[in-house]
């Protein structure tokens, strides 16, 4: 990762934490709080673009972990640099419970379906989200499905296996 | 929503909301578009996904990293190639596994037959929505001789899992690449046809120029990857951004246009195929030899090492990644697969069908190249 950015980070903000995964995956591990303002500096020097936002239950934490993985463009319309390759993760902890987050629709636009994605799935809440409508389920659980405390198998046993069979 | 509103020809003009698909002749694929139209205007678009939901990456989590790949390349019906190809890249990189040279090779080989496959199955539907019956029906025919190469290598013809983590399952049979170097040139040599009837008729061009228009600004702003973004101009091409596989021993070129609308974007569909075309020929030429597979441990005994990658790879359609988390079990703990038709089809085709006529919505649609499945997963 770029020295002066790992330090102006770290200066700037409070409580940054700064890990290199692989040569070209940095995880940017932040306070939920400062999520906007980092956010928002690493798209201005160069992260422009947000691949994908993704959230992961770690249950025994009781915590969500959101991970924005950003990434850039090509800086040259003809030149590949190595610079291009590389993914910054940004992730932050919330608490499982009254789980909620500001969304970043005003900073990365295609965020939108990500984020009424993980609200319809995960549960949480993006304030500021114009339509936390449901994106892909019908109806409405009692546990959002893609938490780890949603038994996927229980839940076939009581859909499925209510269903009778057919009489001769 | 029936506001009233007043036109320059003191017309009364009621805003209707108007349903577009499932089920409509416009439609490819189990999606629905929820417009909101003024005459024959749109002034609104919601896309509607999730007729396919099937909730993989949670069932993933129920299964062990190799019995996954059942569901992996269920997650885009058109082309599970990439699906395997970037599962595989995941787990090799959480669990440290390399691919041996000529597996690099066979990989590159099959994952652009799968391009060319899947574009000929795309120009099918784009060819068949438009009512060029006959270009769709060589396309579809087309698409069923890479179909036999397939079923010759793995003896499946849709789904093969053939890439596995560390390799591919197993090396091209004898003859194999004759066959491909025959099936290639029976399919080159229509390449003339294909332009006469379809690329380079007046008919297709005066129904898609100008048609779903992007800007390379907005291209990027919203999240797009592939031909909607080549379309623009921009060389963004994975293979050669992040060249994984055997996509760096070989030289080629990135397709792209400037104009940005369904033309664009289905000549840059055109031109990769010709790419890919060359690209195989090139990489059978200069394919080494050796093994091609690196065998994993005992699938069933099998814990990978806690942690995270996100890898991504340049599938038919644009930037197919994937997150994927370890916690050191025999199977995964979290995956997300970031499929190209997710931007495409909800952030894109929303914005770019506002002020569009109500008979160009399939038409945007296909040429976005928006693939369901992908988007509910």
């Amino acid at each position: 990762m770029n020295e002066t950015l790992k330090k102006e980070l770290q200066s700037t903000f409070n409580g940054v934490e700064i890990v290199d995964i692989h040569e070209t995956r940095t995880a940017i591990i932040v306070p939920s709080v400062s999520v906007p303002v980092v956010l928002r500096k690493l798209k201005e020097s160069g992260l422009n673009r947000l691949s994908l936002l993704s959230c992961v239950d770690w249950i025994g934490d009781g915590k969500f972990e959101i991970v924005y993985i950003l990434t850039s463009y090509m800086q040259n319309d003809d030149e590949y640099t190595p610079n291009d390759e590389w993914h910054v993760f940004l992730k932050t902890k919330i608490p499982r419970d009254h789980a909620s987050l500001k969304s970043a629709i005003d900073i990365f636009e295609n965020a939108e379906p990500y984020e009424r994605e993980i609200h319809e799935l995960f549960g949480v809440h993006f304030d500021g989200h114009p339509r936390l409508t449901p994106l892909f389920l019908t109806q409405k659980y009692e546990v959002p499905p893609f938490r780890k405390d949603f038994d996927t198998r229980q839940y076939v046993k009581d859909t499925y296996d209510a269903i009778p069979m057919v009489e001769d | 929503m029936t506001q009233v509103k007043e036109t320059a020809k003191n017309e009364v003009q009621r805003e209707l909301e108007m349903y577009f698909g499932p089920q409509h002749l416009g439609m490819v694929g189990n999606f629905s578009i929820t417009l909101t139209v003024q005459g024959d205007r749109i002034v609104k678009a919601a896309a509607n996904p999730g007729y396919l939901h099937r909730g993989f990456e949670k069932l993933m989590e129920y299964r062990t990293w190799i019995q996954n790949f059942p569901l992996v390349c269920r997650v885009n019906v058109v082309e599970p190639d990439h699906m395997e190809m970037i599962y595989s890249m995941a787990v090799e990189k959480l669990a440290g596994i390399e691919v041996p040279e000529r597996g690099h090779y066979v990989r590159s080989i099959y994952l652009e037959l799968a391009r060319v496959g899947s574009h000929l199955f795309g120009l099918w539907a784009y060819a068949n929505m438009l009512g060029f019956d006959t270009v769709a029906q060589w396309a579809m025919y087309h698409r069923d001789l890479i179909l036999d190469l397939f079923e010759a290598l793995t003896g499946g013809r849709v789904y093969h899992i053939y890439i596995w983590p560390g390799g591919v399952r197993r090396d091209f049979p004898k003859g194999f690449k004759d066959k491909i170097v025959s099936t290639l040139h029976q399919i080159g040599g229509c390449v003339p046809d294909y332009d006469d009837t379809f690329f380079k008729n007046r008919l297709f061009y005066d129904r898609a120029h100008g048609i779903g228009k992007l800007t390379a600004e907005k291209a990027q702003r919203l999240g797009a990857t592939g031909q909607t973004l080549r379309a623009t101009g921009m060389k963004y091409d994975i293979r050669k951004v992040e060249p994984y596989a055997a996509y760096d021993t070989v030289e080629w070129e990135v397709p792209t246009r400037t104009d940005g609308d369904a033309y664009s974007r289905i000549w840059v569909v055109r031109d990769e195929m010709i790419e890919s075309v060359h690209m195989i020929f090139k990489l059978l030429e200069g394919m080494p030899e050796g093994p091609v597979f690196n065998r994993p441990p005992n699938p069933l005994r099998w814990n990978i090492p806690s942690g995270e990658a996100y890898v991504r790879c340049e599938s038919s359609r644009g930037e197919l990644g994937c997150y994927i988390v370890s916690d050191g079990g025999d199977k995964p703990y979290r995956v997300h697969f970031r499929t190209p038709s997710y931007p495409h089809g909800l952030t894109i085709l929303e914005d770019v069908l506002v002020d569009a006529s109500v008979a160009d919505v399939g038409n945007t649609m296909i040429s976005l190249y928006v693939v369901a499945p992908e988007i509910d997963r």
